[in-house]
């Protein structure tokens, strides 16, 4: 088990220089000078540009770059913006922001997707099965957007029932429905993957045996039904997360939530590239966390998987 | 400032407001007649882009922060009439030597005192290439900035500034130049205390200024809270009890706060809302024009466009094919006005009827006419395309250039194109590079209320903003002419004659002037927008 843990944390080194490279050199290529956004189509003096260019490594050819990049790195510096403050203080401040929303928006739809996904897998045909299908394929037709629009018009501006937008603290509180809008579809597909799983399992072997045992019926449901078909649905969750952290870019801008996705999308207009490598660098490290986890469940969900 | 990635307004705003716990603060819903004193106002903001220093402040987020920190020799009303601050007078015989004598007892709000070395050593800083300032350019007029903004200069001290005692300070330039004290009132001008030069990243972080407001709170990508200056003493004294600014990603969210009263001030309304956003907030809302103007540019350095009797023909005949106040109507909902000069309305000697303007009005026949006149001179081949050029990421800037571009296709009958840039750096990079195969979009918004920074940046032979290398000799001793002048409204006369030699080789085809779209909350009443759009903070009131 521990080899096996050492063994997929070391996949990450490869991944993660593979990962930032390959970054690096994408917004290296973007057209463009990032000097020419700083002066806004203002003049600059010459002296003004050489001192800007040179401060950044940007009059380097790409292989000097990325190896300063690297080198410093090794130190722990993650370089600075074009506005003077060090890299790593904008990701100190806004990933505790988007890890919270995605966590909330991870816990929104896996808690209310499995319990609908397996109620209307256990009443397969009835009135709330289909009432289910055909609401999450609703959620899954609209885009993010529009029902970011739609529910902070109605909640927060019309009902007043909350701020429309989120404060600087981002409190758990304040971000539940920017986590509902970005949960809502993953929300939608755990339904329908536990629902359909719930269902294949109930005809299964184990699940008459236990019935027959004379197990009760919540006990044949959750230990027997559940546990046996969350694999498919713990897989899904899994690489959700890390989805839910770099997808944020629509819902944080909607309700103005001061996260990763905002830094980003501000990194990138500027061709400001420590920025941006860091933050990717980041969500790299969080999907292989997050599928390493999901490995580790397996084991949990199945007993017949076993790390050696 | 600079030139607005979104066409459509004034800048990229941003935001605020703020939480409960800040808003409060007391009494914020008194209903008296002079408005509450107290209330702290929530305006948006953009992040500025670069620490609080005067010379280093090019844009909109950092620069409405910076007005309110600090206060230089002259700051300019609502109209962009210059009102002497700190000078008690800036004076010259022959707009070349200027001798500023500044008001003494006045402090900073650390309470250290604002002298005239402050100034001075202010613009040493900011002018000097060893300090990299984004706005060094700003200084070039004085003497001995060719010495201190050389790469590698080691000097930082411009011949042309000498203090002369605590209160005076005299200014050379290495030229005449008579809107220079109109100049005074931008940003990069502003004094700066000593503990600002002894570790200048520290400053800009928790900058101490002497203006209507302190900075007490900056949290980045989050809000800038603001408090009164107990020690200032001037014309643009607070009458709330402080300002929030708070950060804002998208116009969108900004406006849900706005309705929502969640805050207080927004200057810029979302593409979306436009068409509504009078009808929703009704006597709260504003539609005005500012200093600001939206242009395409034809490089000079285009095939059939150089600056001979073709080239003045053809650019006569597209700025007669486009209908403006059309596409104003369809694309802005009848929010701007249309260009009749180069410069922009609110302006100090501004005139709508320059002889020449009629280039200026739509007339399809006639732009058939001029274009087939050219294609006399030299043909213009039917399949050859003429391309309008414009970045993806501003807001509004495809829906108008689409537009000019049909009316090229319909009016003169040309295969006319609309050329989209990834983003601004994209294309700004290519402009600067005299390396575009096309005209494109520009705009340009004052950094100061005068005619002549919307002509000599941009028209006079190389100069900085000169993006279509535009060059007439005639054109520049006009310039130089209004500079001498000593009576601004002489200048002003002159430089609107120098504007009718543009109108015969319209190096850009003006298209309409900008305007601030804007709308406040019902918690807030005195709310005006000033010449450059930007809410006048410091009279706005709680209800």
């Amino acid at each position: 088990m521990l080899s096996f843990m050492l063994k997929r944390i070391a996949q990450l080194i490869p991944v993660f220089i593979g990962a930032t490279l390959l970054v690096y050199f994408l917004v290296f290529a973007t057209p463009g000078n990032p000097i020419d956004a700083l002066s806004g189509g203002k003049p600059m003096s010459d002296a003004t540009r050489a001192a800007l260019e040179a401060q950044y490594n940007l009059d380097k050819p790409f292989w000097v770059q990325y190896g300063l990049y690297l080198k410093n790195l090794v130190t722990f510096d993650l370089g600075t913006s074009f506005s003077g403050q060090e890299v790593s203080a904008l990701l100190g401040r806004a990933f505790p922001v988007t890890a919270r929303l995605a966590i909330l928006a991870l816990l929104i739809e896996s808690v209310f997707g499995i319990i609908f996904g397996v109620i209307a897998g256990m009443r397969k045909g009835k009135w709330f099965d289909s009432t289910i299908l055909v609401a999450s394929l609703i959620v899954i037709a609209v885009p993010t957007f529009v029902l970011g629009f739609v529910l902070q018009f109605v909640v927060g501006v019309k009902l007043d029932l909350v701020k429309p937008t989120v404060s600087g603290a981002a409190t758990w509180g304040e971000l539940f429905l920017p986590a509902l809008v970005l949960g809502l579809v993953s929300l939608a597909y755990v339904v329908r993957l536990t629902r359909t799983s719930v269902i294949e399992n109930k005809s299964a072997d184990f699940v008459r045996t236990a019935t027959a045992k004379g197990l009760s019926r919540r006990r044949v449901i959750t230990v027997h039904i559940l546990r046996n078909s969350l694999i498919p649905v713990v897989t899904f969750l899994g690489a959700d997360l890390g989805s839910l952290m770099g997808g944020a870019i629509v819902t944080e801008g909607i309700f103005n939530v001061p996260g990763v996705g905002h830094l980003l999308y501000q990194a990138i207009q500027k061709g400001e590239t420590p920025t941006v490598v860091a933050v990717v660098g980041v969500l790299v490290i969080v999907f292989v966390v997050a599928n390493l986890v999901v490995d580790m469940l397996y084991a949990l969900l199945d007993p017949r998987i076993r790390y050696a | 400032m600079r030139y607005s990635h979104a066409s459509k307004a004034v800048v990229l705003s941003a935001a605020l407001a703020l939480t409960l716990s800040a808003c409060g603060g007391g009494s914020s819903d008194t209903a008296s007649g002079d408005g509450d004193g107290s209330y702290v106002v929530t305006a948006n903001t953009t992040e500025p882009q670069n620490g609080l220093l005067p010379a280093n402040t090019n844009e909109v987020g950092g620069g409405r922060v910076m007005d309110l920190l600090f206060t230089g020799l002259v700051s300019y009303d609502a109209k962009g009439a210059p009102v002497n601050e700190l000078a008690e007078s800036i004076e010259s015989k022959d707009s070349q030597n200027y001798t500023i004598k500044i008001k003494s007892g006045q402090t900073f709000s650390d309470g250290s005192p604002v002298t005239a070395a402050s100034f001075v050593d202010a613009w040493n800083f900011g002018a000097a290439a060893k300090n990299a300032q984004l706005n060094s350019y700003f200084f070039e007029s004085i003497k001995g900035y060719d010495k201190v903004s050389a790469e590698k200069s080691k000097e930082d001290k411009m011949e042309g500034l000498k203090v002369v005692d605590d209160t005076t300070f005299t200014v050379k330039l290495s030229q005449p130049e008579s809107d220079f004290p109109l100049r005074l009132g931008y940003t990069a001008f502003m004094p700066l205390p000593e503990a600002a030069f002894k570790d200048p990243k520290a400053f800009g972080e928790k900058p101490v200024g002497n203006g209507p407001y302190k900075l007490t709170e900056w949290n980045h990508d989050v809000n800038l809270k603001m408090d009164i200056n107990e020690k200032y003493d001037g014309p643009r004294k607070a009458a709330n009890g402080g300002i929030d600014f708070k950060v804002y990603q998208s116009t969108d969210s900004a406006y849900s706060d706005l309705q929502s009263n969640n805050l207080d001030v927004l200057d810029q309304i979302p593409p979306g809302q436009l068409a509504s956003y009078q009808d929703d907030l009704g006597e709260n809302s504003v539609n005005s024009p500012y200093a600001g103007n939206a242009t395409i540019t034809i490089p000079s350095y285009l095939d059939h466009f150089k600056e001979d009797e073709e080239g003045k023909l053809r650019r006569a005949a597209i700025s007669k094919a486009i209908d403006r106040q059309l596409i104003i109507d369809k694309v802005y909902q009848g929010g701007k006005s249309i260009a009749k000069d180069f410069t922009a309305p609110v302006l100090e000697g501004y005139s709508d009827d320059l002889p020449g303007s009629d280039v200026l009005e739509f007339n399809g026949d006639e732009a058939k006419k001029l274009w087939a006149e050219a294609d006399k001179i030299s043909k213009w081949d039917a399949d050859k395309e003429f391309s309008v050029g414009y970045n993806v990421d501003g807001a509004g800037n495809k829906e108008f250039v689409e537009a000019v571009v049909n009316q090229l296709k319909n009016n003169l009958g040309i295969k006319a194109t609309a050329q989209s840039f990834s983003s601004f750096k994209e294309l700004r990079a290519k402009v600067t590079t005299y390396d575009m195969s096309g005209s494109f979009r520009t705009g340009w918004q004052a950094d100061y209320p005068s005619l002549y920074n919307f002509l000599g940046p941009l028209f006079g032979t190389d100069a900085g903003s000169n993006d279509g290398k535009y060059s007439s000799k005639e054109f520049d001793e006009k310039l130089s002419e209004g500079l001498a002048a000593t009576d601004p409204a002489e200048g002003a006369k002159i430089f609107n004659e120098s504007q009718e030699i543009l109108f015969k080789d319209m190096p850009v085809i003006p298209l309409w002037y900008q305007a601030v779209q804007g709308g406040w909350s019902t918690n807030v009443s005195n709310v005006e927008f000033g010449w450059n759009g930007v809410p006048i903070y410091n009279e706005i009131t709680g209800k």
